[in-house]
């Protein structure tokens, strides 16, 4: 077997191991659990021990043994959420508490996270569009190659590369390759990397996003031309 | 001070990126095995003057339900070696209805001593596993059994997520116990096949695996939401799942079932979607890594599921509901080339609304069984032994 059919065979996909498995679901919905109760819960006070006491609670409901878990009935319905979407609310946690004065996008480079809600929205669209058999291409099933965990690397280094992010600066260029890396470490959450990078609840997130910013600069467009006419 | 000379430049920094794509291919490697050889499926044990001998009934009759259990459909039959005290195992589910919570996978085994199935033991539970795993498995559905190099049975389980069956996905278990009775069967989550980004949802499982002749199988497989299409999977000798191919671009074929024409060149019949169906086909020359749609056969299919089997080279054995609109017949074909599937008996003949579908097959103690459902309340079974064939006569 030559290095080109290594990298690109999925025929030798490395697993997650049960315990493994299990613990990801657990703690990947404990995380997302705590953001949204925290999200939720700034709307109605700015307590933050109030806050951080509903965040806590949330997380620990994931750890509950069987059905009394949430991470039991999210994981019935959607399985385990993306490594990327984990770190995201992991991120935005932080930024809450940690380093209020700091956002997930802060000191980002202009269009850098427009960018990556593009190629997200791009690559959730190619995996729905797979899932359907409606592509010649098998691109779920290519997600368990070697190849796809290094294109998806590189691809996510690019921002840094091209932007030169500086270490301590935004947290979004960073997200997809650790991302990765905890793919080929742990294997999580399926043994497939397109698992790992992305899930369908992060990518209508990314689809919303990307909707919202074309709708205001539509909307600005429409409001310089009717300035310009009068 | 190396490092910020080498991040501030372009050129710098790509190399940094490509040095660290390349400690993921590193680690990626090395926690992957080598790719498995090139598939060659085994033929059937059957040779010489038995290859043409007919089939004879032998005997029918039900296989045991649990007791109190109102529904039983989609059984699957699990050949046995001859150090087992029993010839074959049944495994299908069994519950209140169809799609009932408390719906499980019921086993039952033929003695080869008291030539007797044993009564009916559950031996899937969607709570337990559910537990087990630290995600709820709403129902159970269609399994289906394997037997590893090892001796464990695997079960393949539909289990659906939150919605119907186009919200199935395939729970992956192998057995733990050395008990060699079903009543004493233990099974442990080995997990929920990853098949699907979106949400690994609308996969299921129906028909028995194709047996590889280094020990591992393909599990023919569908997909289910909206649009239908099959899928192969590969798994070695010890179960591990080896990959994902799929069998067809039609958008209405499902629950295929596989048979070898050689090694490496395999038929994939197919249950039609459509009204007014025929049985649909799909064919691989190179064990399962492309595959390619054919015509479809002359046989009438109405959207019911069909069982191949192939009992000596040459000699394809097909069970199928061959009516355009019921399943209220259920009949026994065989083939020599895989087009022309002329009928060797019919194994139901029902009215109106009966049902006999969901047929399996097994070869076990040198006969052939067939299972299948009756009205979804029961399963039953036949047993065939080859006669002799008359002087000049090909099947």
């Amino acid at each position: 077997m030559n290095a080109w059919t290594m990298l690109l065979a999925t025929d030798a996909p490395a697993l997650p191991s049960g315990w493994v498995m299990q613990m990801g679901l657990q703690l990947s919905w404990s995380v997302v659990l705590a953001w949204l109760g925290a999200l939720l819960v700034r709307r109605w006070t700015v307590n933050k021990p109030v806050q951080a006491g509903v965040a806590l609670t949330l997380a620990a409901w994931a750890w509950l043994p069987g059905a009394y878990s949430a991470s039991y009935w999210l994981g019935l319905a959607f399985q385990t959420p993306s490594v990327t979407a984990v770190l995201v609310c992991a991120a935005l946690l932080r930024d809450q508490w940690v380093r209020p004065s700091q956002r997930l996008l802060h000191g980002a480079p202009a269009g850098l996270a427009w960018a990556l809600a593009v190629l997200g929205t791009i690559l959730g669209w190619a995996l729905l569009l797979d899932t359907l058999a409606l592509l010649p291409l098998q691109w779920y099933a290519w997600g368990f190659s070697p190849a796809a965990s290094v294109l998806v690397m590189l691809v996510a280094l690019l921002p840094w590369v091209w932007f030169r992010v500086a270490p301590g600066g935004a947290v979004v260029p960073w997200l997809v390759p650790v991302a990765v890396v905890v793919f080929v470490t742990l294997r999580l959450p399926s043994g497939n990397v397109w698992d790992a990078v992305l899930d369908p609840w992060l990518w209508l997130v990314m689809q919303g996003g990307l909707l919202r910013r074309l709708y205001i600069c539509y909307k600005l467009r429409s409001l310089k031309r009717n300035k310009s006419a009068v | 001070m190396l490092l910020p000379h080498i991040f501030s430049s372009l050129y710098g920094r790509l190399l940094c990126a490509v040095l660290a794509s390349g400690v993921i291919l590193g680690l990626d490697l090395w926690r992957r095995e080598a790719s498995p050889p090139p598939a060659h499926a085994v033929w059937p044990v059957l040779a010489g003057a038995q290859k043409t001998a007919p089939l004879q009934l032998l005997d029918s009759g039900n296989i045991p339900m649990p007791s109190g259990m109102a529904a039983a459909h989609a059984s699957t039959l699990l050949a046995l070696p001859l150090s087992h005290p029993a010839a074959l195992m049944a495994f299908w589910f069994s519950g209140d209805r169809e799609s009932a919570p408390n719906v499980q996978i019921a086993a039952s085994q033929w003695d080869r001593a008291s030539q007797q199935w044993s009564a009916a033991s559950y031996v899937v539970n969607r709570q337990v596993f559910g537990s087990q795993m630290g995600f709820g498995l709403r129902r159970l559905g269609n399994p289906v059994a394997w037997l590893d190099g090892s001796g464990r049975v695997h079960l393949f389980v539909v289990a659906t997520g939150w919605g119907g069956w186009a919200a199935s996905r395939i729970l992956h278990l192998r057995q733990i116990s050395s008990a060699n009775s079903v009543q004493e069967l233990v099974f442990e989550p080995v997990r929920v096949l990853p098949l699907s980004w979106l949400w690994n949802t609308s996969i299921l499982v129906r028909n028995a695996p194709l047996p590889l002749d280094d020990g591992g199988m393909v599990l023919p497989v569908h997909f289910e939401l909206g649009i239908k299409y099959p899928i192969a999977l590969r798994f070695d000798k010890e179960g591990t799942f080896q990959g994902v191919v799929r069998m067809s671009a039609r958008p209405y074929l499902l629950q295929p079932t596989l048979l070898m024409q050689s090694t490496q060149e395999w038929l994939a019949l197919m249950r039609d979607d459509r009204p007014n169906g025929k049985v649909g086909v799909a064919r691989t020359v190179d064990g399962g890594l492309h595959w390619a749609d054919l015509p479809d056969l002359a046989l009438d299919n109405p959207d019911a599921a069909v069982a191949g089997f192939n009992l000596a080279p040459g000699r394809m054995l097909l069970v199928h509901n061959s009516s355009i609109a019921t399943r209220a017949t259920l009949d026994l074909s065989q083939s020599m080339d895989g087009r022309n599937w002329p009928l060797v008996r019919t194994l139901e003949q029902g009215a109106g609304e009966d049902e006999f579908s969901y047929p399996a097959m097994a070869w076990a103690d040198g006969e052939l069984w067939v299972s299948y459902t009756v009205d979804r309340h029961r399963i039953a079974w036949q047993r065939f032994a080859l006669g002799t064939a008359p002087a000049g006569v090909t099947p």
